[in-house]
């Protein structure tokens, strides 16, 4: 089960989705990125039905920018969000719908605000402080519930992320082979160095 | 992925132990389906109040959407000297499949009675409880098909009531309601008995407001609100209806009523 | 003449009352906390009660025994902590909010219940009888690891029959300090420092696992295990109620309040800023 997390704060969000590819018992991959940059200041992460995820990304990727290029401005974090949802929802009423689950990290340079959008695949949209998909949920939920608050700045993002993947290793019977984290602020997405080699042991 | 996390979801908590997979018989004898059990309707409710307990019931039996009969009580005098139901201290109410709920009552009866003859002292209410549950228990592999309610004064002389679910786990509270229309009436009785969501008139708003501290109702109020209850319950519920048996249990004995409730 | 008088005389009280197996003819019925259980008559019993009992299974069956919950327990340098919620739910029906999840077992023992609330009960009932005679015939008490033991064997010898428990047992005896361990009804049985078990448990151990350490002081451990369930209550919805907390020293138990996690959701969202998912606006 593939692990995604999203966190915002102060003038970030944070995504980060597990680096490990599995099909059945055995991991294909141990360094996948599991996210697509939709626009400069919009990342898409995703998990679910082999294939349909990234299917569904890149297709969704390809829209954004084509509305970029046609239009000359960039959608911003909330207009992407609701058009992701309304593809998903059209796709849902089709003969094949995408069995995707998505987190959608933003920022919105005109109102100078981070955005989280949790979005399953039966298309329920939330705009949300933090996030997360699949078991992560059971895990991490409680952890921010506790220890997030909306002005945190990225440090601190980074140590609630440290605690939540502390937790993932500890607790999921199966290695996810850590996180790729991006972060997205004003200046737009970049990669963030994540080290996930060290042992965490349960009590 | 779903091989490795096979069966229950981690958030499911401690599973059956069942095997995974049901096994069927494995050849030769087949039986038919074994369904010993059958749904009689109706509903019971008790209270307890600072030196009294209020158990009630309506008669209505149902089976399916056939009534077969308009008075059949769901309550019954525990460990009493004589048929007429004399010198009983503790009322037992049993709602769900008739017939366990009457064998229920022979078992808790007699052995009720049994105890006072070989000790000579009638038993308390909390140890009638304790062994109540542990005859629902002894079924546990065979359940009896019942949502018991347990009445009676504790050592001290204030109202006691126990409410049971069908294996046995049990717990003593201020009040109960049971059986079909149990839905219905319980949060009433959350609301007026242990006044759940009430606040203090101006104390406040939003977070401010303060919560209303419940305390034992006055005999009079509970007898209303049990009438209540089941008068609203006649209205909303097919299973319920026809007669309202009470019985009030204070120092003074066990004082049953009988009225009349809507027979349509 | 003496030894004549005694070979034909009794003592006066011997022939009094019933004896035991009278009793039981004139009862006709097990005695309180036996081991012989009623058995439906079918050739697979357990698969029958299975098809009556189990809503997991079988959403439609027609007994629903209470269930669901979330209880935790670990031991630190001060004792051990115990906490549970207060929840019963028979499906989606909230059976009760008032329920003891924790079992006081004796004043050194404590036992907590999670899965069918009847077999808890009457088990670690069983157990507080078992952990009495042992006292009575060894003139100490038993010690926990001892007493989980017995539970252990016990479940382990229903298995398959259909029942479900997730129980901790926590204590305290001279010879071992204070001893935790985590018994189900798979027959599992494992000595360690924190448990979560019930529907809520993961949400316990990601606030609890976060902040653990086994030097935490006494106000710490008990505010970590209070917050671990209030975390819990907030994202199971088979959780609820109150939260019920105890702290078992090396002297016995002590318990901590039986209290209602709505106040206390409020007042964690609004004095330290958690929660931030929650609107506290009334707009």
């Amino acid at each position: 089960m593939y692990v995604l997390l999203g966190i915002t704060g102060k003038d970030f969000t944070i995504v980060a989705a597990s680096k490990a590819a599995m099909r059945g018992a055995t991991i294909l991959k141990a360094s996948d990125d599991k996210t697509r940059a939709l626009n400069s200041h919009s990342l898409m992460a995703f998990s679910g039905e082999a294939g349909d995820t990234v299917q569904f990304a890149e297709f969704i990727q390809a829209n954004i920018q084509l509305y970029s290029m046609r239009n000359a401005m960039e959608l911003s974090p909330s207009a992407t969000a609701n058009f992701v949802r309304g593809e998903l929802a059209r796709a849902l009423r089709s003969r094949k719908p995408y069995t995707v689950n998505l987190l959608l990290g933003g920022y919105d340079k005109i109102t100078d605000k981070p955005s989280l959008y949790w979005i399953d695949y039966l298309a329920s949209l939330a705009p949300v402080p933090y996030a997360a998909h699949g078991y992560a949920q059971y895990y991490c939920l409680s952890i921010l519930d506790k220890h997030h608050n909306p002005n945190i700045d990225l440090e601190q993002g980074m140590r609630i992320l440290r605690m939540c993947t502390d937790e993932l290793k500890r607790r999921l019977p199966i290695d996810f082979r850590g996180v790729t984290v991006k972060v997205i602020t004003k200046e737009g997405i970049r990669e963030e160095e994540y080290a996930d080699d060290h042992k965490v042991v349960c009590p | 992925m779903a091989s490795v996390f096979s069966g229950a979801p981690p958030m499911s908590g401690p599973g059956y132990s069942f095997k995974q997979t049901p096994t069927v018989a494995s050849s030769g004898n087949r039986e038919h389906s074994f369904y010993p059990y059958t749904d009689n309707g109706g509903s019971t409710l008790g209270i307890s109040g600072a030196d009294f307990t209020i158990l009630a019931g309506d008669t209505r039996s149902t089976s399916g959407y056939n009534i077969n009969t308009r008075y059949a009580p769901k309550l019954f005098k525990i460990g009493s000297e004589g048929p007429d139901g004399a010198g009983a201290r503790i009322v037992l109410s049993v709602v769900g499949f008739a017939a366990d709920g009457d064998a229920l009552k022979e078992r808790l009866d007699t052995i009720v009675k049994m105890y006072k003859y070989q000790h000579g002292k009638p038993m308390s209410v909390a140890a009638c409880a304790q062994r109540l549950s542990h005859i629902l228990y002894n079924k546990r592999f065979f359940p009896y098909y019942v949502h018991a309610i347990l009445g009676g004064l504790d050592e001290e002389g204030r109202g006691a009531l126990y409410s049971y679910d069908p294996v046995g786990s049990y717990e003593r509270e201020q009040c109960r309601a049971a059986g079909a229309a149990a839905s219905l009436i319980m949060p009433f009785l959350d609301n007026q008995v242990n006044l759940k969501n009430q606040y203090m008139p101006g104390s406040g708003v939003g977070h401010a407001l303060e919560q209303r501290v419940p305390e034992p109702l006055p005999k009079k109020d509970v007898e209303e609100l049990v009438r209540d209850a089941f008068t609203s319950a006649v209205e909303r519920h097919i299973e319920v209806g026809d007669g309202l048996q009470m019985m009030i249990i204070t120092k003074d004995g066990i004082q049953e009523t009988f009225n009349k409730l809507k027979e349509d | 003449m003496d030894s004549l008088v005694s070979h034909y005389s009794r003592p006066a009280f011997r022939s009094e009352g019933y004896s035991q197996d009278e009793q039981q003819e004139l009862s006709e019925i097990a005695p309180s906390l036996s081991l012989k259980f009623a058995l439906p008559p079918v050739a697979q019993s357990s698969a029958w009660l299975r098809s009556m009992t189990d809503d997991y299974s079988n959403p439609n069956c027609p007994i629903k025994i209470a269930h669901g919950t979330t209880t935790l327990a670990f031991r630190f340098k001060g004792g051990i902590i115990v906490a549970t919620d207060s929840r019963a739910t028979a499906g989606n029906w909230i059976a009760s909010q008032t329920v003891k999840k924790v079992i006081e077992i004796n004043n050194c023992l404590l036992g907590t219940m999670a899965g069918g609330a009847a077999d808890c009960q009457y088990w670690l009932a069983y157990l507080g009888m078992q952990c009495r005679l042992h006292e009575l015939r060894h003139k100490r008490r038993i010690s926990v690891a001892a007493a989980s033991k017995l539970l252990a064997n016990l479940v382990y010898s229903y298995k398959g029959m259909g029942l479900s428990m997730g129980t901790m047992c926590a204590g305290v005896t001279p010879q071992e300090g204070p001893a935790l361990y985590y018994i189900d009804s798979d027959g599992t049985r494992l000595a360690g420092n924190l448990f979560c078990v019930g529907s809520g448990q993961t949400f316990a151990y990601g606030v609890l696992d976060a902040e653990y350490s086994y030097d935490l002081s006494d106000e710490a451990a008990l505010e970590l295990g209070r917050r671990s369930i209030l975390a819990a209550t907030h994202r199971d919805a088979y959780s609820g109620g109150f939260i019920n907390l105890y702290h078992v020293k090396e002297d016995g138990w002590v318990k901590h309040g039986f209290s209602d996690t709505n106040p206390i959701f409020w007042k964690t969202k609004l004095e330290k800023g958690e929660f931030s998912n929650v609107t506290a606006d009334l707009e």
